[in-house]
């Protein structure tokens, strides 16, 4: 009985195997790029912030993908900390914009290009 | 006919030749029968019978000429050319008033021309992997392609509301995805924390942001919008750096995944697994209660300091009853501990300080969003001393402060924007 559960595993997990390791980890590269373009495209403070978001999450993917492959439950741990580290940056980045919107009423990250020049 | 070891292929004068066929049945096969000059690779699982295995008993001969995807880097990279093309077209803003409809048509083109390159990469991981006619799950490809369209579509949205909402979209579609890949506790955790939380602060930063004199902003005219949403900075130039990477990664993921270290099977896997009750011995007992079915039996703790053994490829578990001798029981894939069994585990007795650190790290950007978003008022000589207690030493009719400093409509002058904190 439980020789026959193991063989049923045993296909179903090879079926995974690294065809399917390669496959998520493709669209964990595709989102990242995306992710990055975005970054560098939009001039919206927040949906930069959000762009960071997007490659978090690709992040998680791969490492989620990684552990299924190699069967260990640590790449699913380091996901909780992805998100906690996500949650922290949300919560600063978005208290910065607040606090940046209030003194330029814009969102236009261009509008903050001189700020190290201002400061010297 | 010569047998190679894949491991040390490299090494080896056919090493790339036996490494390409290695390449395309890493999924299969611990060992291959190649020769330099025979085009034909013999691939075989020595592991398994062919009825327990889909390519097992040597059965695949795959033409290695075929399957040589010598030709795969530099269409890689043109790949990705087509890639930078296609989100370029996607992000090129529709040309507002005389040729919407030329944007339109450059969206359009700009999606198929996506598709079809998503569609050739994943072919080609096919190739490289599974050349039997291995296909991805359906699954798989619903959700990365409505994980993919929406991270397009919300880096490309001209109203950054829309774009948070697609976001829900990828996380969602990436829940999905962490659900295929077994990882149930981590779906919920990244809906509940992702789309519930922080998707929820970006919404409402959004929206206390919103330019409010905006004319159109109802009429849901992707024109309308402020002008730093609506035109993308360098979108060209992004969209090649981007694809570089990518194909920079790909080639490095051409290269690296022979690399990776095997993949345990599902028996050393199930074997892991169920050692792992050894830190669980409540869970264990209470398998064990169900297992005997007998009043008062209980796993037995051996000298080695655990309950759970293996021999040869079995776990097994002795069990003492209450006046009679040990008896030993087998314990089966169906007593694996569950999902978030594991990942609470290994959160608290395998990275204890990460998760102390974690714990720090939010109490600190809590804090940290606390002290930036407060605002800064700085008050006068005068409400410094009715504070306190005192008189004041003006008269009241003293107008200096009277909105306590709530959105200046310009420039605020530096002394009350800028306070103490920093």
């Amino acid at each position: 009985m439980s020789d026959l559960l193991l063989a049923q595993e045993l296909v179903q997990f090879e079926a995974f195997g690294r065809l399917g390791l390669s496959h998520y980890l493709l669209t964990s590269a595709l989102m990242f790029i995306i992710g990055i373009v975005g970054f560098v495209t939009r001039r919206n403070m927040i949906v930069m912030f959000l762009c960071t978001e997007l490659m978090f999450q690709a992040a998680a993917i791969a490492m989620i993908a990684f552990g299924r492959y190699h069967m260990d439950i640590s790449g699913q741990v380091f996901v909780i900390f992805i998100l906690t580290v996500a949650a922290a940056e949300a919560a600063l980045a978005l208290a910065l914009v607040v606090l940046l919107y209030r003194r330029k009423e814009t969102l236009s990250a261009e509008e903050w290009s001189e700020l190290g020049e201002a400061a010297a | 006919m010569v047998c190679i070891h894949f491991v040390n292929s490299r090494t080896q004068s056919v090493a790339g030749m036996a490494r390409h066929v290695y390449l395309a049945h890493l999924c299969c096969s611990t060992r291959c029968l190649t020769s330099r000059n025979d085009p034909v690779a013999v691939i075989g699982h020595p592991l398994s019978a062919p009825e327990k295995h889909p390519y097992g008993g040597c059965r695949a001969v795959v033409p290695v000429s075929d399957r040589m995807p010598s030709h795969a880097p530099p269409l890689l990279y043109i790949m990705s050319v087509l890639g930078a093309v296609a989100l370029y077209l996607m992000m090129k803003p529709a040309a507002s008033g005389t040729g919407g409809s030329t944007g339109r048509a450059g969206h359009v083109a700009g999606i198929i021309l996506g598709l079809g390159v998503f569609a050739w990469l994943l072919k080609t991981c096919i190739d490289l992997f599974a050349p039997e006619g291995g296909s991805p799950e359906i699954l798989f490809v619903i959700f990365s392609v409505i994980a993919l369209a929406s991270s397009v579509r919300m880096i490309c949205h001209s109203r950054p509301v829309y774009s948070a909402l697609y976001f829900v979209m990828v996380v969602l579609s990436s829940a999905a995805l962490f659900l295929l890949l077994g990882a149930e506790f981590m779906a919920f955790a990244l809906i509940i924390v992702y789309a519930g939380a922080i998707l929820i602060t970006y919404m409402f930063v959004l929206m206390l942001a919103q330019q409010s004199d905006d004319p159109n902003r109802d009429t849901g005219d992707v024109s309308s919008g402020a002008e730093y949403d609506r035109l993308p900075r360098e979108p060209a130039m992004a969209a090649v750096m981007g694809f570089l990477m990518l194909a920079l990664l790909g080639s490095m993921v051409y290269d690296g995944v022979a690399d990776l270290k095997d993949a345990p099977t599902a028996q050393q896997a199930t074997l892991r697994d169920l050692l792992q009750l050894n830190r669980m011995p409540r869970e264990l007992d209470a398998i064990v209660a169900g297992l005997v079915a007998e009043e008062g039996a209980e796993a037995v703790w051996r000298s080695t300091g655990d309950a759970v053994y293996t021999e040869g490829n079995k776990a097994f578990v002795d069990v003492a009853l209450p006046g009679r001798v040990h008896q030993r029981v087998e314990l089966t894939p169906e007593h694996m501990p569950t999902n978030v069994q594991h990942v609470g585990l290994a959160l608290v007795a395998k990275f204890p300080v990460s998760l102390e650190l974690a714990g720090i790290i939010l109490l600190l950007a809590m804090f940290g969003a606390a002290v930036l978003s407060r605002r800064q008022i700085e008050l006068s000589e005068d409400e410094l001393r009715e504070a306190a207690g005192l008189h004041r030493m003006t008269a009241l009719d003293d107008t200096d402060h009277d909105d306590s400093g709530q959105t200046g409509k310009t420039d605020r002058p530096s002394s009350t924007g800028q306070g103490g904190s920093r």
